[in-house]
């Protein structure tokens, strides 16, 4: 046998991978997507069309041109035209580029309302994917959410010109009212499948839940987060609840009814599953990851709850984004649950209580 | 996909336990001048000299031992040639032309009888090790007589590492079974050199023919005091500490000596191999080895003279398939063995396994933080942050992760969502932060 024509390869150990892989990962989280876009385009075909299709054709342009422009011909001192250039850049370009700004897209396009104008967009998208992640250095250095700063970005700009309407209304009918966090009364039965007015993709918690199932069972989200974030946050409600008897006038009788109807409001399941969740920009070990889900459910409370906006999820998140390197600081994390983890565990959710009732009862605030 | 991971699962389709097959005998032996243990070697004997089977001829200096090297074949030494060692380096090896009359060295090989055996201490067993060149059969190649000197710590427990937890490799269990009354004896002579009873010997729970055959000797002796352990069918089980941790519920701390704790641990085939070299004073010239991998025509269990070349292996198992694809040439098991950059190497006797693969192009994505590689690391390491200090070439961020722990187990390269080649990253660490 002929064994000198055989080509060897080194390579390093090990030699096994596992049936694994970035595009695996983010398709999952396009196809978990999917249920709460279809519910977005049934309750409102026309605002979920332009939603989704400007901000899916800018963020997807903006990751193109960030391609191109990291990925320049190298000098060899001759002439190429500009076609030639971006053939050379097009090289670089892979299919997780392409996935990685539809996720960034997708969900920034949920998480607005159907009234949302198409520059409010564009402008959103664009500042979303650019600060968001691009200046960063693009997928997995980024350090903010970039559908969570579009979102913000866009609000910001043209809030004023935003309003929330009901699904599911005919096309020319388009009437205003107010979401339940805005002070809208809705049933728990309603909040839950989605007949109520919101942004687009926050409102049918079913589609979020089938989603959030697909998630967990695909191992694509880390389920201690979105437990963390869960628990945490129907605590704090709890608590408020507490403090403030009968907080909605007469008509919230329950503790449970009062503290389910915050879950199901506003985009917090949205957030719980879709957002929180993003692996580049939580810390990545496990106690960290607990201490981040904590505050970005506290910041969302605190928000939601004592600040001038009616929604504090998005906001909450972003905080938390801000609050991930300073828990993944490598000297002090570790993955072992040591003394002083399981101590800021119990202190975040204990001091935010204590800083509920205290707000309550000296501030006279009112939830 | 955010998960530890716990089992390697089989992506290249690698054999599973197959039977062993004596492969026969090359009429080229090289014996191995240095190794990665020693590296000064040489030879008593001349150009031309006729040697014997099991002859002495020559010695390995190594920093703290010295290791006697013995013929494996009777024959013609013709001198050196030039070849690859299992370190990946170019070694000296001593060429002998095979005559296949197998003459012993009588005047070193003789038979002892287990009443002559039982007699044996601790010393005499540990001068058997030290001459007849007894080492880590498990591919760390340490030599064995060095784990019998405890200074002065009482053992209480010997482990016999069955587990072979590379995946995929299946020499050691096949050996496990048909060779099972030399590991018996093979431990008992342990048990009788530490002065202890309990004697563990720790096999993976998925292995249940391999528990059953013990199971079955051992119940004819009551009163010897070896136990069949069965452990977890996890990655990396085989490493020492988890292994311990498994079978006696102590975790020695790293930096720490088994033997600190009253544990010593040897490799079965060690054992097995340790009981031949006492009961017939000759040294280990034969060992199993497992040859797989996508790249092999017939992969199998072989059992191989120690000295063979790999080209008259891979030529017995109908060479390579698809011979215009680039190969990996792994000599050890699939998650820690190195690639060579040749099949031009010799079969030493701590090579455990052969692995040719077909090369696939991995492309490495950006590390989105998934965070599998803290997961999945059993020393508790954040291996991406290593990586990202390396990158930053920041020299105390390298030192305050602490990549000395590393085991180099390739779990972290291994569950990489993004397919980057983390262990390697951390390999760098080791060697800034040792600076």
């Amino acid at each position: 046998m002929d064994t000198e024509t055989i080509q060897f390869i080194k390579e390093s150990a090990p030699h096994l991978r596992r049936k694994d892989s970035l595009v695996r990962m983010l398709l999952d989280v396009v196809i978990a997507l999917m249920p709460v876009t279809v519910f977005a385009f049934i309750a409102w075909p026309l605002g979920a069309l332009k939603n989704v299709l400007i901000s899916v054709a800018v963020m997807e342009i903006a990751e193109l041109v960030f391609v191109l422009v990291t990925h320049p011909m190298p000098i060899d001192l001759k002439k190429h035209s500009l076609i030639e250039r971006i053939k050379y850049g097009l090289t670089s370009y892979r299919l997780s580029n392409f996935l990685a700004a539809l996720v960034s897209a997708l969900i920034f396009a949920l998480i607005l309302p159907a009234s949302t104008s198409w520059y409010a967009l564009m402008i959103g998208a664009a500042a979303g994917i650019t600060f968001g992640k691009l200046l960063f250095g693009g997928t997995g250095n980024n350090l903010f959410n970039p559908a969570a700063v579009g979102m913000v970005f866009a609000k910001v700009c043209f809030g004023s010109s935003m309003y929330y309407t009901a699904p599911f209304a005919g096309v020319g009918e388009v009437i205003a009212s107010p979401t339940y966090l805005a002070g809208g009364q809705y049933s728990i039965l309603d909040l839950f499948i989605g007949n109520v007015p919101g942004t687009i993709g926050e409102t049918c918690k079913i589609a979020i839940l089938i989603g959030l199932v697909y998630l967990l069972v695909r191992r694509a989200a880390d389920w201690k987060v979105v437990l963390t974030y869960l628990l945490t946050f129907a605590l704090l409600t709890l608590a408020g609840g507490l403090t403030v008897t009968l907080p909605r006038g007469g008509n919230i009788p329950t503790y449970g009814e009062w503290v389910l109807s915050h879950l199901l409001s506003g985009g917090f399941l949205f957030g719980a599953v879709f957002m929180v969740t993003d692996p580049v920009t939580m810390p990545i070990t496990t106690p960290s990851r607990v201490h981040y889900a904590m505050s970005a459910a506290i910041a969302a409370f605190f928000i939601r709850h004592f600040a001038a906006l009616p929604e504090g999820v998005g906001y909450g998140i972003l905080i938390a984004n801000c609050l991930a390197p300073l828990f993944d600081y490598p000297k002090w994390s570790s993955e072992e649950w040591k003394k002083k983890d399981i101590i800021i565990a119990s202190l975040l959710p204990a001091l935010s209580i204590a800083i509920v009732i205290w707000a309550v009862f000296a501030g006279g605030f009112d939830l | 996909m955010i998960a530890k991971t716990t089992t390697i699962e089989n992506t290249r389709n690698l054999l599973e336990i197959l039977p062993t097959i004596d492969i026969g005998e090359p009429e080229d032996i090289f014996i191995a001048m240095e190794n990665a243990r020693c590296p000064k070697a040489e030879l008593t004997i001349k150009e031309g000299d006729h040697v014997l089977l099991y002859q002495v001829i020559g010695m390995r200096y190594g920093p703290f031992f010295n290791q006697p090297i013995h013929s494996t074949v009777s024959g013609t030494f013709v001198g050196y040639e030039k070849h690859l060692h299992r370190s990946g380096k170019m070694v000296n090896f001593a060429h002998i032309k095979n005559d296949f009359k197998d003459e012993e060295d009588k005047s070193v090989t003789f038979e002892r009888t287990p009443e002559e055996i039982a007699k044996l201490t601790r010393e005499e067993i540990m001068e058997i090790a030290r001459d007849r060149a007894s080492a880590g059969l498990g591919g760390s190649s340490f030599p064995t007589y060095v784990k019998f000197d405890t200074k002065g710590r009482k053992i209480n427990t010997i482990l016999i590492n069955g587990i072979e937890c590379e995946p995929y490799i299946t020499a050691d269990k096949r050996m496990m079974v048909e060779h099972a009354e030399n590991v018996i004896n093979g431990i008992k002579l342990m048990q009788q050199a530490f002065g202890t009873k309990d004697a563990r010997l720790c096999v993976k729970k998925k292995y249940k023919d391999i528990i059953a055959i013990y199971n079955m000797f051992l119940s004819e002796m009551p009163d010897s005091g070896i136990t069949v352990c069965p452990v977890g069918n996890f990655y990396p089980q085989g490493w020492e500490i988890a292994m311990i941790k498994s079978a006696t519920g102590i975790s020695v701390p790293s930096g720490h000596l088994p033997s600190e704790y009253g544990i010593v641990n040897f490799n079965v085939s060690t054992v097995a191999g340790l009981y031949e070299s006492v009961r017939y004073n000759r040294p280990i010239v034969e060992r199993y080895v497992s040859v797989t991998g996508d790249g092999i025509k017939y992969p199998g269990n072989f059992s191989i003279r120690n000295g063979t070349p790999m080209k008259y292996i891979l030529e017995k198992c109908g060479g390579y398939t698809h011979p215009e694809k680039k190969k990996v040439f792994i000599l050890g098991g699939p998650m820690m063995g190195a690639s060579l950059p040749s099949d031009d190497c010799i079969c030493t006797k701590t090579v455990t396994s052969i692995i040719v693969l077909n090369h696939d192009e991995i492309k490495e994505e950006n590390c989105i933080r998934c965070g599998s590689c803290v997961l999945s690391c059993p020393v508790h390491l954040k291996p991406v942050q290593i990586m990202n200090a390396v990158k930053a070439m920041d020299k105390d961020m390298i030192k305050a992760l602490e990549p000395l722990k590393c085991i180099e187990c390739g779990l972290c390269a291994y569950s990489c969502t993004s397919k980057i080649q983390v262990t390697d990253y951390v390999r760098r660490a080791k060697v800034i932060a040792k600076l």
